[in-house]
């Protein structure tokens, strides 16, 4: 599969396809076609057009990527040698429970990977939750980690703060293995793999990143990473959600893909939507993560236990809106505005987007545009 | 595709050249429809010719690998002077330039890009080849992509992988003077693709090949002093040593010949000097390790002579491949003492360290993540071994080098498979003994090494002294044994200690350590008697002392206080200091218990061991004096700059060492 390193970089990061159509054109000519990247690469443009029913402007996007080839060669020849793998969908490696989940529509095309790769292969519970939980969601992941652990199931988490960390940590400490979901190109996480170091080498460690591995860490890098989190476990815990942000759409997600979730049932005094998720069908379970099947619920309950959303995450909702706005062209303020469904002045939305790290001015003739930095959300927006 | 005739018109405008041989025609036919080729053709054919003039005719950047600084500049030169834009990245450039290099590369504005292969670990490099419009790939060299080779490299391993995932209509072009064909094999193996392999015939008719049986050291240096001079035109002698290098150039000094020393233990400034000297024909005879001339376009070499036998014919044939590039009469001499095969035979058995020394790197690196320094230190290894080990262990995929230049050991690594280490040993002696079988053959020579090297045309060989020319002797008279005995009595080593910030200077050896019966002396005083070091080493520093600094006065002698030995070098500084009239003072001490220097394997130890480890007792008497500093032994220097620099501190204005003997081969000295 090495080999072949450089065509499925080139492949997976075609600019604004998206996992379905690049996984569906897999399909062609891998199980169909039954040929290798390699030569689906070297076929003619009428073949591209005529058999794989291409359009002018995706075999416009393929020459293109077919020119960068020698250029992605080095840059493959770097990911290797540093110790990084690449596995395609349609490797061995490539998590079977991955594919089950996602299917070929949300499937990763291509997964970069540091670490034990066996762990893909093992049964795995994810552990997920907000970055500000509270103790008793905390203990709650630190039990599960221990329990998944005791089992052999390989814990999985998205290395954010909170619930993430302690999944990790805690799966560590009992002597497990986890596989962290990186929010970020892989080449980008040099601390964490200074920390983890000993993990790695001894195999209790996997860190996975399906984004290109330079990419930063972003807001939209964050939000695309949590279905792949949810889609390599076989189980779900929820240890605490807000009614917005990662966690809550993360399982909004996973529900609306038909997978159980399984959420911990609050105390009365909690204030959290863990209630809220209960009722759009996640599946309440106890400290211990068993099944409660007869708890009740009320709106009241629940409506009256909401946390206040602080002030960053009210910002936070409204930079994903203006983000999502983009579909890879500049935009006018006034089409910002418009797409993100904003009732602000433009001068209040110009002093916004100045300060969001996301965006940036473009310049077009001689009216300013703007656009999102880098590959921000190509990839997120596969999951709306 | 244009035709042969329609390139060589353009061959005319851009080079000059009227027409392609037939044999680079062939090559560079084949790279314009964008295939991969091996040419393996002698130094002379014009292989340079084979990926420059495409690379004018490709739109993007040519890239060329190439593992020597000195070819990559020669060339480099030689293209802008014809109007094409080649660069050179190399780590003897000032960072600054490398960057605007990179930077022109990246949009579009250099044709021709020479890089080592080192330099695929470069981020601005590695930043640069995702926005370069790339046509070619050029590997020069490629025999250094085997292990089977004779000069294998490490930094091709990565090459090797590169090209792996290169798109295989990139044009793809290896190059070699010299492959047998198991190497031949391997490299096409290794670049795989569609891989033709072109190979020309290997005979160098101009070259007059000799081999001079000696029965000592004493006959090789009396036959040079007596015909270097009487040779035709200027040469090279390669020595088996850098210590060889210097003691041939000290003795053609003392003869009044015209010589110099090179070795790549040198300074950068100093190499590029003698390059360019040599390649002037500043003197009869450059005195080098096998460091020099490697891929650099001097046509006009008309002698190569060894001291010492090479490990292998095939690297016997490249090295005399640099005679003669004219095509002019060369005259190139073995000299075989059967000692020397003695060397090569070291160098073999010590090319790899023992495996429980891989074990004790691998277990480092299972809890941490080392660079090599880190693992020298811990370790307790020298940075040669180290860095075999660390080579190995990339080789077999047991650990990687991550972009901080930290070692990381891979999960699930496979484990360390000491089978290559062992097959490559017997191979290599194998050779060896090929290599003995070239000396004593009585058939052609070069029939001998061009079979070797797979190259089994049919021609009439008669450049040998087995087919034709007179076989060169030896005679030793009394009157050069005693300009030789002259020679050995005035012979002194330098001890390169000079640096910034200390007023430290260059000072002198009586002897190297195992030049004479100097260093048996040293020890048996140091380790089995006590007693004092002999008289005769007295006279012999007094000797050194009068020919580095004549009648130079110090105001102070001070030595180095001992670790283990006792008063020893203490009783001799003082009668030096008897001797010299200069007073001796005994006030350098140690303020903690240091181990011996010779105990820790690698500078960096060593500089530990005695950092900070000196005091000095009334400090204000040294301010402003010249001091001579004594010590017995010389290895890695880490002792007596450290002493200079605390000299410097208290304001003396000059410290001159002075030791009995300097060691060989003192790692990162």
């Amino acid at each position: 599969m090495e080999k072949d390193a450089t065509y499925w970089i080139t492949l997976a990061h075609l600019p604004k396809w998206g996992y379905g159509k690049i996984n569906g054109l897999i399909v062609q000519f891998f199980h169909e076609e039954k040929i290798s990247i390699e030569e689906f690469f070297n076929l003619s443009e009428t073949d591209w057009s005529s058999k794989y029913q291409l359009d002018s402007k995706e075999i416009a996007d393929l020459l293109v990527a077919k020119s960068e080839l020698p250029n992605n060669a080095f840059f493959a020849e770097n990911l290797l040698s540093q110790g990084f793998a690449l596995i395609p969908i349609t490797s061995p490696e490539y998590s079977q429970t991955l594919k089950k989940n996602l299917k070929v529509a949300h499937s990763p095309t291509l997964l970069y990977v540091k670490g034990n790769k066996q762990l893909l292969q093992e049964k795995s519970v994810a552990i997920v939750g907000s970055r500000a939980a509270e103790h008793k969601a905390l203990e709650f992941t630190d039990h599960m980690a221990k329990l998944a652990s005791q089992d052999c199931k390989v814990v999985v988490s998205g290395f954010a703060k909170g619930v993430d960390k302690q999944a990790l940590d805690s799966a560590i400490k009992y002597n497990g293995q986890s596989i962290i979901v990186l929010p970020q190109g892989i080449t980008t996480f040099h601390s964490g793999f200074q920390t983890y170091y000993k993990q790695i080498v001894d195999g209790d460690v996997l860190a996975l990143s399906a984004f290109h591995p330079k990419a930063a860490w972003s807001t939209g890098l964050a939000m695309a990473r949590n279905p792949i989190i949810y889609g390599l476990a076989d189980e779900i815990f929820v240890a605490e959600s807000d009614e917005k942000g990662g966690t809550w759409s993360g399982v909004i997600d996973g529900l609306r893909k038909e997978r159980k979730i399984y959420v911990r049932t609050p105390e009365p005094n909690e204030k959290n939507a863990n209630n809220l998720l209960i009722q759009k069908g996640a599946i309440a379970v106890d400290e211990n993560g068993v099944e409660k099947s007869s708890l009740a619920y009320s709106d009241q309950n629940y409506s009256s236990s909401m946390v206040e959303e602080p002030s960053g995450s009210v910002n936070n909702s409204i930079n994903e809106r203006i983000m999502k706005a983009f579909k890879g062209s500049p935009l006018s303020t006034k089409e910002i505005l418009e797409k993100a469904g904003l009732d602000w002045t433009i001068i209040k939305l110009k002093a916004h987007l100045q300060k969001m790290e996301e965006i940036q001015k473009v310049e077009k003739g001689n009216k300013t545009m703007y656009a999102l930095k880098g590959n921000q959300v190509q990839q997120g927006s596969l999951f709306e | 595709m244009t035709t042969r005739q329609e390139q060589e018109l353009k061959l005319k405008q851009t080079f000059g050249f009227n027409q392609f041989h037939d044999d680079q025609w062939e090559t560079i036919d084949r790279i314009l429809r964008g295939e991969r080729v091996l040419l393996i053709e002698k130094t002379g054919f014009g292989k340079s010719l084979c990926f420059q003039y495409p690379a004018t005719v490709f739109t993007g950047t040519t890239i060329i690998f190439s593992p020597l600084i000195a070819l990559m500049r020669d060339q480099v030169k030689k293209l802008n002077g014809l109007g094409i834009t080649a660069r050179c990245i190399n780590s003897e450039q000032a960072p600054e330039e490398n960057t605007q290099i990179i930077e022109d590369a990246k949009n579009g504005r250099v044709k021709i890009l020479y890089i080592a292969p080192e330099r695929l670990q470069n981020k601005e490099f590695f930043e640069a080849t995702s926005r370069m419009n790339l046509s070619m790939v050029v590997v020069d060299e490629a025999h250094c992509i085997s292990v089977w080779g004779h000069d294998f490299r490490t930094a091709f391993r990565r090459i090797i992988k590169l090209i792996e995932l290169l798109p295989r209509q990139l044009p793809v072009l290896a190059t070699t003077a010299t492959a047998t064909k198991t190497t031949e094999t391997d490299v096409a193996a290794q670049i795989g693709g569609k891989i033709t392999v072109l190979r020309g015939n290997l005979m160098r008719e101009n070259f007059n090949l000799n081999v001079i049986k000696v029965e000592s050291e004493d006959e090789k240096l009396i036959w040079l002093g007596q015909n270097l001079d009487k040779l035709e035109g200027s040469g090279i002698l390669y020595a088996g040593t850098r210590l060889d290098t210097e003691i041939y150039s000290k003795w053609f000094e003392f003869l009044k010949l015209s010589a110099i020393g090179y070795h790549a233990g040198l300074d950068k400034d100093t190499r590029i000097e003698i390059e360019e000297g040599w390649m002037q024909n500043r003197w009869k005879c450059v005195n080098a390790t096998n460091a020099l001339g490697m891929g650099m376009d001097k046509p006009d070499c008309r002698f190569i002579i060894h001291t010492q036998i090479p490990q292998s014919p095939i690297h016997y044939y490249q090295e005399i491949g640099r005679a003669g590039r004219d095509g002019k009469p060369a005259k190139i001499i073995l000299f075989y003492n059967p000692i020397d095969k003695k060397l090569p035979e070291a160098f073999i058995d010590g090319s790899r360290p023992k495996i429980i020394k891989y074990n004790l790197v691998l277990a480092h690196l299972g809890q941490n993540m080392l660079g090599e320094k880190d693992l020298m230190r811990k370790c307790n290894l020298k940075q040669t071994p180290t860095k075999v080990i660390l080579a190995d262990l990339l080789e077999q995929g047991i650990i990687i080098k991550n972009s901080k230049d930290k070692y990381e050991l891979k999960s699930n690594a496979p484990t360390l498979n000491p089978k290559p280490f062992e097959d490559l040993r017997n191979t290599k002696k194998k050779d060896l003994d090929k290599m003995m079988e070239y000396i004593d053959t009585t058939e052609s020579r070069m029939k001998f090494l061009c079979d070797y090297l797979g190259d089994n045309s049919q021609q009439n060989f008669t450049n040998c002294d087995n087919t034709g020319i007179e076989k060169i002797t030896v005679h030793v008279t009394d009157e050069w044994k005693l300009t030789l005995k002259n020679f050995r009595e005035n012979y002194f080593p330098d001890l390169e200690v000079e640096g910034k910030g200390s007023k430290i200077v260059n000072g002198v050896a009586a002897s190297f350590y195992g030049f004479s019966n100097v260093g048996a002396a040293l020890r048996r005083c140091k380790y089995e008697t006590n007693e004092d070091f002999p008289d005769f080493l007295l006279s012999l520093c007094l000797k050194a002392f009068r020919k580095k600094w004549g009648q130079e006065r110090f105001d102070y002698i001070v030595y180095v206080p001992p670790t283990a030995s006792g008063d020893l070098v203490k009783n001799f500084a003082m009668k030096l200091s008897h001797v010299l009239k200069f007073p001796i003072i005994h006030d350098l001490v140690k303020k903690r218990q240091t181990k011996e220097q010779k105990d820790l394997e690698n500078g960096y130890l060593k500089s530990d061991n005695i950092f900070g480890a000196f005091s000095l007792n009334n400090p204000e008497k040294i301010k402003g004096k010249r001091v001579l500093l004594v010590d017995d032994i010389f290895d890695s220097g880490a002792t007596i700059k450290e002493l200079g620099k605390l000299f410097t501190k208290f304001g003396a204005v000059k410290i001159a060492p002075i030791v009995i003997a300097k060691t060989v081969g003192g790692d990162l000295a």
